[in-house]
């Protein structure tokens, strides 16, 4: 019903700052996060930092986000219950 | 009336103008959090800043009402005991500034997360209250640095802020605590996301409504960008201003483009209807 995003974070770089897929996206439908969670005295190193599909509702599988993605870590998809356009 | 003024009013006019909301002893020392079991476990952490997730959205896809009901109520109990922000005018930012110290500029965390913006560009958010003496000790939290500003440099601050267009939107740290005041837009604030998007109050209406006279209105129209909720639109047919009263969040942004002065902010309690749309 909704596409899936799929991002594989051992491809893709220092997402903090490339943000190409961030910046690329029409409608604000990914994610910049961490994969760990905020440490007492301790800034979250850079290659900690992770995007996602997040506000997947507004996703019009534009395929912008996986074409500026420098390493093809992006891949979205979506099942159109077996009808091809 | 509104549910934090009943609850935290404490006799003052409203909440955020209640000194004890923003006293020591509510403040809580932050605990280290334990290592997310993977980041899809923990969407906040992956950067979602979204309080429900996919599950919500295809129940809302399908048309399942029930199910959606009850996420959005968990979401909101979850979110109003701990993190949840109130929309406040201009005027209500200068009192509550004179009340608060000390204030720091610091980076804002949708803002990073939305668009990765650099630090550099992105001190939009303003912490205040006893939490700030201890910053140092999360630089994940403030990440770039904080600004300490007088109480006279904040209001400038805002003031700019506000030009540019940014809501000023009052924040709990462990309600009723009041500790940030985040200047919001769409589509780039979480918080105003899950409001406007998804239906989860994690913004609060704030306590006036914005009217427009008609026969001030002159029909410029540059009130209309000013909008963040889609509740001001410029009607083709009378060529004025148009204000839905049950979508409007009471910023008062709107009026500070207008030149012949035709829009007024009005308490919401005033009018019986939308008095307890929030």
């Amino acid at each position: 019903m909704f596409p899936v995003i799929k991002v594989d974070d051992s491809k893709c770089g220092v997402a903090l700052d490339c943000r190409l897929c961030l910046l690329a996206c029409p409608t604000r439908v990914l994610g910049l996060g961490t994969s760990v969670g905020p440490k007492k005295y301790q800034e979250t190193d850079p290659s900690r930092f992770i995007v996602r599909g997040v506000r997947y509702q507004f996703c019009t599988v534009c395929g912008k986000c996986e074409e500026v993605c420098p390493h093809g870590a992006i891949e979205v998809s979506f099942d159109r219950g077996g009808v091809t356009a | 009336m509104c549910d934090w003024c009943e609850q935290y009013g404490g006799g003052y006019e409203r909440w955020y103008l209640n000194p004890a909301n923003y006293a020591r002893r509510l403040y809580k020392v932050r605990r280290e959090e334990a290592e997310a079991s993977g980041a899809e476990a923990n969407p906040q952490v992956a950067g979602g800043m979204g309080v429900v997730g996919r599950e919500f959205m295809e129940a809302q896809a399908r048309g399942d009402h029930e199910t959606v009901d009850r996420m959005r109520r968990e979401a909101e109990q979850r979110t109003w005991q701990v993190h949840f922000g109130q929309v406040v005018t201009k005027e209500d930012l200068d009192r509550i500034i004179d009340m608060i110290y000390p204030i720091g500029l610091m980076t804002c965390a949708c803002r990073r997360s939305m668009r990765g913006l650099p630090d550099e560009d992105n001190f939009t958010c303003v912490g205040m209250g006893p939490g700030m003496y201890k910053w140092e000790r999360w630089p994940d939290t403030y990440r770039g640095g904080m600004n300490f500003l007088t109480p006279e440099e904040a209001k400038h601050v805002f003031d700019v802020l506000n030009r540019r267009g940014l809501v000023h939107v009052i924040f709990t740290f462990g309600t009723p605590y009041l500790a940030g005041i985040c200047n919001c837009d769409y589509p780039d604030c979480g918080a105003v996301r899950n409001a406007l998007d998804m239906g989860v109050r994690v913004v609060w209406k704030g306590h006036h409504v914005a009217e427009v006279d008609s026969d001030l209105c002159n029909g410029c129209g540059l009130c209309v960008r000013r909008c963040q909720f889609g509740a001001l639109s410029f009607s083709p047919s009378t060529l004025k201003a148009y204000i839905d009263p049950f979508k409007c969040y009471g910023c008062g942004l709107c009026r500070n483009p207008c030149k012949p002065d035709a829009i007024e902010m009005v308490e919401r309690a005033s009018l019986p209807t939308v008095a307890n749309v929030w």
